[in-house]
């Protein structure tokens, strides 16, 4: 058996490290811009973690471990906790009811469906203090157009009060939410729409597949894989919604619809303690890791399972 | 084979082509920029930021910046706007990068106690100075003295911000000849007026500023306070007890939204005729002429009713005050430009922005006859004059009384919302209003020691 090294032409270790050289060259740029914009703002966020801070000064003493015990130990923490696994998963179930629904409707072929593309997106472009400013007025009791319109058809006799009290005001930014992003499950589930294949469908309708159980047995399954993705971003996505929440009820009433990202604000800015922000921020990622990792093993068994059959 | 002879004015475009349009256009742009910079804006920019900023205002600001940059054709002035509820994020993050604003107005007293205790403020003794302290209403500075007995800041104006607003119409056809002067003929009154569509009052409930800094109000008209007068949380008293429970008794006449009331939502039930009385300042006065004339002729106001007519009225007044960053540019020029603010007939100007909502500090000019020639601070004299007095009279959290050492940690109570939560919990979730108590006497104790 010929040797390898002894095969390979003269100066080739060279070529291969120069390729080498290249490559990292290239490759540093991104490197730099990932560990200026993702790492450091990361491992930043850890270090104050550990420290009692002023924000205004930036000035603080190292305090170990206290921030997290303070947390961890106070109920605030935990019931927020609660309320934003509520928010997310509610809205979060919405947008994806909404958006496969209005995907599935858009790939027909109906009247105006190029407009009706265009302008299913409205919601997701519009400015979220725009459109919170509109919800909020809709809402409004003494000149909110919903209560009125309610009043009129007989349904209610009073105004209901949407977001001031519960669980009307975690309902109603559930909806507000579901509407600001579900045009992001629409574009993604058309898209893959519009590349399962015909013959698929022909062959579900030749087998006496109705509409219902051409939908479950043939485009469910192949929307699999676009909706698994779907959900995971919208999940770390909605975890960490602030703006939205803030605008609309600012967290009450009480703490009804007080998230972490608020009580992270609110430590930041409003209290000026950004080492306790810092480790509210740190436990919401963590928070997060826990479900990234269970959507990764999910993923490799599912993987392994494919493989093996 | 004869190749066809090529146009050259028809050849193809090439990626060279491309390229050297692409640089060409480069040069051009930069050579732009290159002669845009020549002619730079030499002079020395000064940052003014305030969450006071109606149109009317701006442009009364306009002409302030206006008249300094002529008579300092070095200096110019840029105007930022920032926001009443939001100024304590926007101020954390300015300190924090070292991107200071100049010069800061119609922030609450307390605000500038709390900001100078940590060393972020200049003294601005000099600008005082530059006033003449003389001109203002007496004891008009006291607020903002320091422990090391400078002025953290100066007063820009007063503001009665909690004021009874009412309906004479109203009180009128409900058979009642006088504006309530206690919280039952406040109830009473309530009740009377509720119908066909209006409320009797528009209070805030919601989870935000204007529900702590209003709520103190009640305490005091409770005869409580919040602190004793060295500061320890005195919350947890009988006083706070009756101010809850006639916040609770005042609910049902409210709109059925107020749970999420803040200074917009509240005032704009008054001033649209959706409640029959409301709780603001003068700023009623602007927005009234402007939206709803109709009801102008048949509005007044007075000093929030207390729970008994033994109580004194006690009015919030935040003290909105100019203070200076420290660290940031230009200190004498910003001095110059802050006491250029107080030139009379340009500070009258200013307060004839917000006719009303933000009253003189300056003696002389709530007097002048320029100042009082306003149509509405001509129209509502007896209620800018009440207001004036009750506003000069008027305390916040930062010194709940004359009595009181000034609270540092005013600012970051107020913005914990932790007395707007307990409204919410003994209010909206009907909890026993002794242990919501005792829970935010113990917030608020670990918020001092914060």
């Amino acid at each position: 058996m010929p040797d390898a090294a002894a095969a390979r032409p003269p100066g080739a270790g060279a070529l291969e490290r120069r390729d080498a050289l290249l490559g990292m060259a290239l490759i540093a740029p991104t490197i730099l811009v990932l560990g200026a914009v993702i790492v450091y703002p990361l491992l930043s966020a850890i270090y104050l973690s550990f420290f009692s801070i002023y924000t205004p000064t930036l000035e603080g003493h190292f305090v170990g471990l206290a921030n997290y015990r303070d947390l961890l130990g106070s109920g605030g923490f935990w019931s927020a906790l609660v309320t934003t696994a509520i928010w997310t998963v509610g809205t979060l179930t919405l947008q994806i009811l909404v958006g496969v629904g209005m995907a599935l409707l858009l790939h027909q072929n109906i009247l105006f469906r190029s407009l009706a593309r265009g302008l299913v997106l409205f919601p997701y472009f519009l400015s979220t203090v725009v459109a919170v400013l509109v919800w909020r007025w809709l809402f409004n009791d003494l000149y909110g157009i919903l209560n009125q319109m309610l009043m009129n058809a007989g349904i209610i006799a009073a105004p209901v009060n949407w977001l001031g009290a519960m669980p009307n005001a975690m309902l109603s930014i559930m909806v507000v939410g579901a509407w600001k992003f579900f045009p992001f499950v629409v574009i993604a589930v058309l898209a893959r729409l519009q590349t399962i294949p015909e013959s698929l469908y022909e062959a579900a309708r030749i087998d006496g597949a109705g509409p219902v159980s051409r939908f479950f047995d043939v485009t469910l399954p192949q929307l699999r894989d676009v909706l698994t993705i779907v959900i995971l971003l919208r999940t770390v996505w909605d975890f960490k919604e602030f703006d939205l929440i803030y605008l609309m009820t600012g967290g009450g009433p009480v703490n009804g619809t007080r998230t972490l990202p608020l009580i992270v604000y609110n430590q930041a800015f409003g209290l000026n303690q950004m080492g306790m922000a810092a480790a509210y921020a740190v436990s919401m990622m963590l928070v997060m890791l826990v479900f990234m990792l269970a959507y990764l093993r999910r993923a490799n068994a599912r993987s392994e399972a494919d493989s093996a059959a | 084979m004869n190749q066809p002879e090529r146009n050259p004015l028809r050849r193809p475009v090439t990626r060279r082509d491309t390229l050297r349009v692409l640089a060409g256009s480069g040069a051009a742009a930069a050579a732009a920029l290159t002669a845009g910079c020549g002619s730079k804006d030499e002079r020395t920019t000064l940052r003014w930021w305030s969450p006071q900023a109606s149109p009317d205002q701006l442009k009364a600001y306009k002409a302030q910046i206006a008249a300094f940059e002529a008579a300092n054709p070095t200096i110019r002035v840029v105007f930022e706007a920032t926001s009443d509820e939001g100024y304590p994020a926007q101020f954390a993050t300015a300190f924090a990068a070292r991107q200071l604003p100049n010069l800061v107005t119609h922030l609450p007293s307390f605000a500038a106690q709390q900001y100078y205790a940590e060393g972020l403020l200049e003294p601005v003794d000099d600008v005082i100075k530059a006033i003449g302290i003389d001109r203002y209403f007496a004891g008009a500075n006291e607020v903002y003295r320091t422990s090391d007995k400078h002025y953290c800041a100066t007063g820009i104006g007063n503001t009665a911000a909690d004021m009874l607003w009412y309906r004479k119409d109203l009180l009128a056809a409900a058979g009642i000849t006088a504006p309530p002067a206690t919280w039952d003929e406040l109830r009473s009154a309530a009740r009377k007026m509720q119908r066909d569509g209006i409320y009797g009052a528009a209070l805030p409930y919601g989870m935000n500023a204007m529900t702590s800094l209003i709520f103190i109000g009640f305490i005091h008209r409770a005869g409580g306070q919040v602190f004793s007068p060295d500061l320890q949380v005195a919350i947890d008293s009988q006083p706070t007890y009756d101010a809850l429970a006639f916040f609770q008794s005042m609910r049902e006449f409210c709109p059925t939204g107020a749970s999420n009331f803040s200074w917009g939502e509240s005032l704009t039930a008054f001033v649209s005729g959706s409640t029959a009385t409301g709780i603001y300042s003068g700023r009623v006065l602007a927005n009234v002429a402007a939206q709803n004339p109709a009801i102008a002729d048949a509005i007044g106001c007075t000093t929030y009713p207390t729970m008994s007519r033994d109580i004194p009225a006690w009015t919030y007044n935040d003290f909105p005050c100019l203070l200076i960053p420290k660290g940031a540019p230009h200190l004498a020029e910003t001095k110059a430009f802050a006491a250029s603010l107080y030139q009379p007939q340009l500070y009258a100007q200013q307060m004839h922005a917000a006719p009303g909502h933000v009253l003189p500090v300056l003696r002389a000019v709530a007097d002048d006859g320029f100042y009082r020639a306003n149509p509405l601070i001509t129209r509502y004299a007896a209620e800018v004059d009440l207001m004036t007095k009750a506003a000069t009279a008027g305390h916040n959290l930062g010194q709940e009384t004359a009595a009181h050492k000034p609270n540092l940690k005013a600012n970051e109570i107020i913005a914990s919302n932790a007395i707007a939560e307990l409204v919410q919990r003994v209010v909206l979730n009907k909890e026993n209003p002794k242990a919501a108590v005792a829970a935010t006497a113990v917030r608020l104790a670990e918020l001092m020691r914060a």
